[in-house]
Order: structure tokens, then C-alpha cells, then sequence
């Protein structure tokens, strides 16, 4: 289980995170929505120890990510927004770097090894240097160094942007299968993907958290009958909730 | 350990992936080569201590070591891959301590490019093996204190070449300025200790070392250099990240 408890973190004087809680329980995806700088990224910095929060908590089974930061992150895998890959490393080196820092035996290595170039597709590029790679190979060999270890928390900062629509679909698939083992935090402005993978939503506006729902829950919040709307009213007049 | 071990590895492996460590060590080669034969002396000179090719290696790894140094961290913060190291389940010591110690490593391998000379000394002449031991040692301290150094300047900056300028700027003057004249010029005390007063000269420490007249303050001068600067690297990061 995660739970958030009272996170904040301001930069200067703008708050971009602002007394934030909630729990997120083994089994569920969790789509991360808000507009553009409502702090979805720095929430999920807080939440990998990336950034130190001001205030509040962050736990993952138990443990402080402050407390015990190596312990949490052993736990988790992450895929940032950008910059999640060393261009000029080869797939399967920069997968083997990634088992390496995580201690996995050569064993365990190779049978993840051979889960996510299969569940991902990534078989075809495992000698090709990252930098020759598509922007969706990209996303995937990102996605796969998270999963190297087979981590209980999955946070993926936009994970289909740049997929085309059988990538998304095929992601998407593989996103639902693993999260009967682990816990998934993503984070997207991708309306059908929030309806498509997630099980709750967490609305967030200039660093508030201002709706934790269910999709079917904030489609049917407002007459229109449709997610984009209802998301498109609740950030642009708060008041509403 | 392994942590360590694993940085250490990808490091050296993207030294030898792209083109750094090549063009680096080939410009080794030659700027060694030259400066030891035709500036050096090394066939004029009596070589006892392979003199004329330690002599100059602090004017070699100036304009060497910051283009290992470079890419260290400043890429790192570039590239953006900086979020994706300190989210793993590494210590930011070890993490600092690889990077650092890859780039001390590649110095040695420059080094290593030396022992033909050495052996062409060897089966001609009749050589002192302790100052080339403590050439040797010299140069290696050097080398590692240039790094740490490096490092910490490359941790400051947000590109590569920028950390390459600032690198070689910041590296002249600690090589080429003796420190301890700042004593005599804010008049605080006229310090006339030889020691005392050579204290934070670099090159004066480095060519204590070599010619044999080696004392434990040059070794702790050089450590120091190492130590202190990667801490500074390792605040930095830890203070750039918030």
C-alpha cells in the first residue's frame, strides 16, 4: 500500500504540490489528471524521493521513502517523462545496468529479461544501440527497465505518448495484466486511456488534489456524459466539487 | 559494493561506447610523445626517473582530464537522465565515487601508455626504481586529485562544454597559482615556513613527489583535494536536485 499523507512542496512562493493525501491499495491503476503545470510531475518526484517534499510523507508497505529511501526505491520502478534512457548504451546493456543496480542474479535477470522483450516487443531491438531507436521503442525499452525487477509500484510519467494506436493498445493490455501484482501510478492527459486502464482517478489543479474518483464516477459527474468535459469543468472552475 | 561496481562499469562502458576515451587516449599518445621528446629532452637528458615525461603531465592532464570529466554529471543534468540515476536504489556516495573513479581509472590506463618507455630504459640504462615509483606516484595522485576535481566543476554545470571550460580554467589555477601567496597579500602573518608557505601550491607538491623529496604533506594535500571535492560534488547534486 502507498499512502500520501499532507505532501506539499512549493518552489519559491508557488505552491506546486499543496497538502496532498491519499492511499493507494496492491491491485489498483491510478490515473494521475490535471492540466499542464498542475503538479502531476513533482507529485510523482515527491513520490520517488526525486524531490524532498516540504512537508508530509510518503510511504510505500509501511516504509518512509525519507526514512528508508533505498528500501522503497528497490520497490518501485520509474519512468520519468524524459530522459529515462542512456542514448548511447545498447537495449540489452542498458536493461543489464538496470538489473545490475537492482542486484538481480543472472537467473532472475534472464527469465525478467526474456518477460519484457516478450510483453513489451522489444525482441527485434535488443542489439540496436537506444539512439537509433523510434520514440516508441523508446517508451518501451523506458518502460521495460522499470520492470526489469518486476517492481511492486510501476510510476509511469506519460507512458503512451508517442505510441501509435496498437502500441497503446498493446501497453495498455500488458499494464492491466501486471497490475494484478503490483501497483500502477500514471500519469496522462490521455482521456481514453484513463477509461481504458484506470480504476481511480486523482484530479489534481494548481497543486490540489480536487477529485479522487472513478472514471465511470467523473463521467457521469456533469450532463455532457463524458470524461474530457467533466475534466475540462472541474479545472476550470474548482468551485464546483 | 555492487551499486558502486555497477556505475563504475556503465561509466567506463560509455567512455569506451562513444568516442571520449579514444580521442582522449589517442591525444595522450602524442601530446605525451612530443612534450617528453622534444620538450622534455628525453633522449638529451639523464633519465634516471623518466623525468622529462612526468615533468609535464600536469600540462597534459589540464587540457586531458576535463574532456573525461566533462560528461560526468553536467550530461547527466542535460540529457535528463539525472531523474532517472538518483531514482534507483543507489546511494548518491556511490554513485559520486563511480563516476569519479572511472574517470581516475581511463587516467591510468593513460599511464599505462608510459612502460614502453619505461622498458626502453630499462634495457638501456640503469634506472632508479624508486623515483620511478614515486613518479609514478605522483602522477597517479595528480591525476585523481584532477578528477575529483573535475567531477565537482562537471556537477555545477548544465552542459558538457561549459563544464569543459570551466574545467580547464578552474584546473589552471589550482595547478599554476600558488594559494598561499594569498597570506602575504591580505598581510595577515609574513609566514616564512618553507612548508606553511608552499602549503596550497599544487605543481610545488607534485614536484616534490616526483623528484623524491616526497613528504606525507603532499600526499595529504592531494587526498584532500580528492576528498573535499567530491563532497562538494555530492552537496551539489543533492542541493541541484531541490
Amino acid at each position: 500500500m502507498i499512502v500520501v499523507k499532507s505532501l506539499s512542496k512549493a518552489y519559491g512562493k508557488q505552491k506546486v504540490v499543496d497538502n496532498i493525501n491519499f492511499c493507494i491499495s496492491k491491485g489498483e491503476i491510478v490515473a494521475l489528471l490535471g492540466p499542464n503545470g498542475a503538479g502531476k510531475t513533482t507529485l510523482m518526484r515527491l513520490m520517488t524521493g526525486f524531490v524532498e517534499p516540504d512537508s508530509g510523507s510518503v510511504s510505500f508497505f509501511g516504509e518512509d521513502i525519507k526514512q528508508n529511501r533505498l528500501k522503497c526505491l528497490s520497490q518501485m520502478g520509474y519512468v520519468p517523462e524524459t530522459g529515462f534512457l542512456y542514448a548511447d548504451m545498447h537495449v540489452y546493456d542498458f536493461l543489464k545496468f538496470c538489473a545490475e543496480i537492482r542486484k538481480l542474479s543472472k537467473a532472475d535477470f534472464a527469465q525478467n529479461l526474456k518477460y519484457v522483450l516478450s510483453a513489451l516487443d522489444l525482441k527485434k531491438v535488443i542489439n540496436q544501440k537506444i539512439e537509433t531507436l523510434s520514440k516508441g521503442y523508446k517508451r518501451r525499452v523506458g518502460i521495460a527497465a522499470a520492470l526489469i525487477h518486476r517492481p511492486k509500484v510501476l510510476i509511469l510519467d506519460e507512458p503512451t505518448e508517442g505510441l501509435d494506436p496498437n502500441q497503446k493498445f498493446k501497453i495498455h493490455n500488458f499494464l492491466q495484466q501486471y497490475a494484478k501484482e503490483a501497483i500502477i501510478i500514471i500519469s496522462t492527459h490521455i482521456m481514453e486511456e484513463v477509461e481504458a486502464m484506470a480504476q481511480r482517478v486523482i484530479l489534481l489543479n494548481h497543486g490540489k488534489l480536487v477529485k479522487d474518483t472513478t472514471p465511470q464516477e467523473l463521467k457521469t459527474l456533469f450532463p455532457e456524459n463524458n470524461i474530457a468535459a467533466s475534466f475540462y469543468k472541474i479545472t476550470n472552475d474548482s468551485e464546483v466539487i | 559494493m555492487s551499486a558502486f561496481l555497477s556505475i563504475y562499469k556503465k561509466e567506463l562502458y560509455t567512455f569506451f561506447q562513444g568516442t571520449t576515451a579514444w580521442i582522449v587516449l589517442l591525444s595522450y599518445i602524442l601530446l605525451s610523445a612530443f612534450i617528453t621528446v622534444f620538450i622534455g629532452g628525453f633522449f638529451s637528458l639523464n633519465n634516471s626517473g623518466l623525468f622529462s615525461y612526468f615533468y609535464y603531465q600536469n600540462i597534459i592532464f589540464l587540457f586531458l582530464v576535463p574532456a573525461l570529466t566533462m560528461r560526468l554529471w553536467a550530461e547527466e543534468r542535460k540529457s535528463g537522465t539525472i531523474e532517472f540515476l538518483l531514482t534507483q536504489p543507489l546511494s548518491l556516495f556511490s554513485i559520486v565515487m563511480g563516476k569519479f573513479l572511472a574517470a581516475w581509472s581511463l587516467c591510468l590506463i593513460m599511464l599505462c601508455f608510459s612502460l614502453p618507455l619505461l622498458l626502453y630504459m630499462e634495457y638501456n640504462f640503469i634506472t632508479d626504481g624508486w623515483n620511478i615509483f614515486w613518479a609514478y606516484l605522483g602522477a597517479i595522485l595528480s591525476a585523481g586529485a584532477l578528477c575529483a576535481f573535475g567531477c565537482m566543476i562537471s556537477s555545477f554545470c548544465n552542459s558538457a562544454s561549459g563544464a569543459y571550460l570551466t574545467g580547464f580554467l578552474a584546473m589552471f589555477c589550482l595547478i599554476f597559482f600558488d594559494f598561499s601567496k594569498i597570506y602575504d597579500w591580505i598581510n595577515v602573518e609574513k609566514i616564512n615556513n618553507f612548508f606553511v608557505s608552499h602549503a596550497a601550491y599544487y605543481d610545488k607538491h607534485y614536484m616534490d613527489i616526483i623528484t623524491g623529496q616526497i613528504s606525507l604533506d603532499n600526499i595529504i594535500y592531494f587526498v584532500l583535494i580528492m576528498v573535499l571535492s567530491l563532497v562538494v560534488n555530492k552537496i551539489s547534486i543533492e542541493y541541484k536536485r531541490n
